[in-house]
């Protein structure tokens, strides 16, 4: 039954002979929110580069639709359907919003230099079909009246929904979340969970998975709880049971 | 075989002036961390000085030269104040600073081929008296060569290892920011930088030009010649700038005696691009770079 | 009335040149220091395959842009490994070699003394020797190449070499393979550089190793630079202003022998004025890093 999903086999990384990530095992499934929680250093962000393949492991597998994705350099490892919004958000500073958006719309084929000159036929309504998409994505992010502002001159909350917006537009069905509330005020915060909500609501083949430090935002968002501490998996569970955990609560939250 | 040991002797003297042009590159871009381009202007400005003094003017020569690696210091600290300094306060970032020092080379090569001509100025006169040792002759500006170059680079090791100012220098390049949190004299540290750095390539210049002369467009070559022994040395290691210098010269020495100098560019830069991407932390630098990204 | 004729020629071959490398430096972010290679083998492979196979030109120009694309490829596999300094270090390097080679491989280049007499173009019979006539076959490379450009500047292609610019990470996330789209802008650029290439060669009929040096890899940057990268106005506000400059200093009253260091005097000027009061150029949207 659980076949689906992103699943990680024993995977460990080192660095500078420290172990980041230390036989590591989890299963990311679709329909649901699940939060990755640990203290400062705990190796969450290492393990997102490990899956998104920005470091390769020492050893271990990563497993998503029957395929073998460890070790893939990270342009193949998200045509592979496994989107990330970075920790500093990372937008095209010097595209518009729309541009941005537009960016994660096309597809490999289309980005090719001989693509235009292939289809000058159907080059308008295929640039048509693109901007309606972008122009959805971008009321769904509620980014469609700064549709030509620059990225650079966003604020830094607007900035982390429009690069949410372009994972979303991406098509990606699995989404790590590098802290997408972190550095936000409430009314932003506020937002960003909302888009979170609606995206599971609206399609149960997506999985979310989100490092946070927030403890409300796990607890009102996430469904299933993955508590990381030196390099380890150390408790897993549904958020009400691990974060009631008596243990859980000492070492991490200190109550 | 006579030739073979001529052109390695060669190719030791040689390395002595390459290290010279090592250091002097090594030092601005380990510790500012851009493409240093105007190297190559500094490094004209020393021996054109010396030209003006000694053989226009017809001040002694001790005097002319002494005089001539300070005017190329300064020029090297007032081309920091007024061009890198004022641009790295507005968190320029090093494609910036290097079209700046790319113009700086260009205008400062110019100027002085404006004043002095674009040909070949030759710095002291009459014929040099060489030496046989066996069957190898040394000239005797090779001898003086030799020694200063490797005087000067081996002296300088000393001082970087045993002085404070000198660590906190090398720190620069790794962490700008704990030099200013630590109290160091980040300026003046700075402008060190850039005096020494032109010192260096004075003197690479002064040992060339009283040789072979000098003419406004060779600081290209010799700005190249010290980046790439940096490069292929190892940016991190000063013994990586040495070592690269040294192994540049010999195999250029051996590339001679195989085909012909004429190809020396191809060795250099086949050498620098091998290098950069099989080992892009340098031949005799132990830890691999950080992963830049 | 001939002098005009000539700038407006010589214009539209840096046209040309500066539209093609705005795609790896404006579109890709890669401040590249070889690209008078490609100009350089594009004027040599031109020019033998009119002269020593007996090509006439339109097919020699096409096989050129063939064989500079292929130069193109070799060259840039291993450069855009890197970013960065390390990328102009690695482009430096090659116009080092490439021009190491035109100089010295005399068999084929006849190295220093350069290739006299190339024939000019013959295209259906007919023979582009005057300049009018000269005039009218660069314009009309010159557009043919700027329309095939500006489609791709416009392209889905161009638009994700601007996000790989801007943030190479985010870019790589969202599925852009850095090595195959700054590959397909490198050669893209190489090949219209090879076309500037061969109508030089039959303009100035006499092509030697020192018009495709270093110097001219950061003129051409330099042109770029100055016009601003990233978009369509640029490369022709730059073209236009470094290619009058210097006629502007001869009408002043300058001598030759002067006016040649002078120029390249304000060259350096330029570039150190414009980093810090336009590091974007004069026409230009996209700041260098």
């Amino acid at each position: 039954m659980r076949t689906e999903g992103l699943k990680i086999k024993n995977l460990s990384k080192a660095m500078n002979g420290l172990k980041i990530v230390d036989r590591v095992t989890a299963t990311f499934l679709p329909g649901r929110i699940t939060a990755l929680v640990g203290p400062n250093g705990a190796g969450k962000t290492t393990l997102f580069h490990l899956i998104t393949g920005e470091l390769k492991p020492d050893m271990g597998e990563i497993f998503y639709r029957k395929k073998k994705i460890a070790g893939l350099p990270p342009y193949k490892v998200a045509r592979n359907g496994i989107g990330r919004l970075f920790q500093d958000v990372r937008v095209f500073e010097n595209l518009t919003v729309f541009e941005n958006v537009a960016s994660a719309c096309y597809s490999e084929r289309s980005e090719t230099p001989w693509f235009p000159f292939l289809h000058i036929k159907g080059l308008r309504s295929f640039n048509r079909d693109i901007a309606d998409r972008v122009m959805f994505w971008l009321e769904f992010g509620g980014l469609a009246d700064l549709k030509d502002t620059p990225a650079s001159s966003l604020s830094y909350g607007q900035q982390k929904i429009l690069a949410i917006t372009r994972i979303m537009a991406a098509g990606f069905s699995i989404l790590l979340l590098d802290e997408p509330t972190a550095g936000l005020n409430p009314v932003m915060i506020k937002r960003v969970l909302n888009i979170l909500k609606k995206i599971i609501k609206e399609d149960k083949s997506k999985t979310i998975v989100l490092v946070e430090h927030n403890m409300s935002v796990v607890t009102e968002v996430a469904d299933w709880v993955y508590f990381m501490n030196e390099g380890r998996i150390s408790f897993f569970g549904r958020t009400d049971h691990v974060l009631g955990d008596q243990e859980v609560r000492e070492i991490y939250l200190g109550l | 075989m006579t030739l073979l040991l001529q052109l390695i002797l060669n190719g030791i003297v040689n390395a002595a002036i390459y290290s010279l042009l090592a250091v002097g590159f090594g030092l601005v871009y380990r510790s500012l961390r851009f493409f240093y381009i105007a190297f190559g202007a500094v490094y004209i400005v020393a021996s054109y000085a010396v030209f003006a003094l000694a053989n226009m003017a017809g001040l002694p020569l001790l005097v002319s030269i002494i005089l001539g690696l300070l005017i190329g210091a300064i020029s090297g600290v007032v081309m920091d104040k007024s061009v890198y300094l004022p641009l790295e306060k507005r968190s320029a970032s090093t494609g910036v600073l290097f079209i700046a020092s790319l113009g700086i080379y260009i205008l400062v090569v110019n100027l002085v081929a404006l004043f002095f001509g674009n040909e070949v100025k030759i710095l002291s006169m009459g014929i040099e008296p060489s030496f046989s040792i066996g069957t190898l002759v040394v000239t005797r500006m090779q001898v003086v060569q030799f020694f200063v170059g490797w005087i000067v680079v081996i002296g300088f090791w000393f001082i970087i290892r045993k002085n404070n100012l000198m660590k906190g220098i090398w720190a620069m390049g790794e962490t700008p920011d704990l030099v200013v949190v630590l109290g160091l004299p980040y300026k003046f540290m700075r402008m060190l930088v850039f005096a020494l750095s032109s010192v260096f390539a004075g003197i690479a210049s002064l040992l060339t030009a009283l040789d072979v002369g000098i003419d406004p467009h060779v600081g290209m070559h010799a700005l190249l010649t010290g980046a790439v022994a940096v490069l292929v040395g190892g940016v991190d290691v000063y013994r990586g700038w040495i070592g690269g210098a040294v192994l540049l010269a010999v195999l250029q020495s051996i590339a001679v005696w195989q085909f012909s100098a004429r190809w020396n560019d191809l060795i250099t830069f086949g050498i620098l691009i091998i290098t950069l991407l099989f080992r892009p932390q340098g031949l005799f630098s132990p830890k691999r770079r950080r992963e830049e990204r | 009335m001939n002098y005009i004729l000539h700038l407006l020629i010589m214009i539209g071959i840096y046209m040309i040149l500066s539209y093609g490398l705005n795609l790896v430096v404006g579109f890709g972010g890669l401040l590249s220091l070889c690209h008078a290679v490609f100009y350089g083998i594009g004027a040599y492979a031109c020019t033998l395959l009119m002269m020593k196979c007996g090509l006439p030109f339109l097919p020699a120009i096409l096989l050129t842009i063939l064989i500079t694309g292929i130069c193109a490829l070799i060259v840039g596999f291993p450069a855009l490994r890197f970013r960065g300094d390390s990328f102009v270090i690695v482009t430096l390097g090659f116009q080092m070699i490439v021009f190491t080679v035109l100089y010295n491989w005399v068999d084929l280049t006849r190295g220093p003394y350069g290739i006299p007499g190339i024939p000019r173009p013959v295209i259906a019979g007919y023979e582009f020797t005057t300049l009018p006539e000269y005039l009218i076959i660069v314009w009309t490379f010159l557009i043919l190449i700027a329309v095939v450009l500006f489609i791709i500047y416009k392209s889905p292609f161009g638009l994700a070499l601007k996000a790989l610019r801007d943030n190479e990470m985010a870019a790589e996330g969202l599925g852009k393979s850095p090595v195959h789209l700054f590959l397909y802008a490198f050669v893209i650029s190489g090949m219209t550089a090879s076309v500037a290439g061969g109508l030089y060669a039959t303009y100035v009929t006499y092509i030697d190793p020192t018009s495709f040096t270093l110097d001219e890899s950061i003129f051409l940057l330099t042109v770029l630079l100055v016009g601003g990268t990233g978009n369509r106005i640029g490369p022709f506000v730059g073209t236009v202003f470094m290619i009058l400059l210097p006629e502007a200093l001869r009408f002043l009253g300058m001598p030759d022998a002067v006016a040649a260091n002078a120029r390249q005097m304000i060259y350096g000027l330029t570039l150190i004025l414009l980093m810090f009061f336009r590091p974007q150029g004069i026409a230009g949207k996209y700041m260098v890093r």
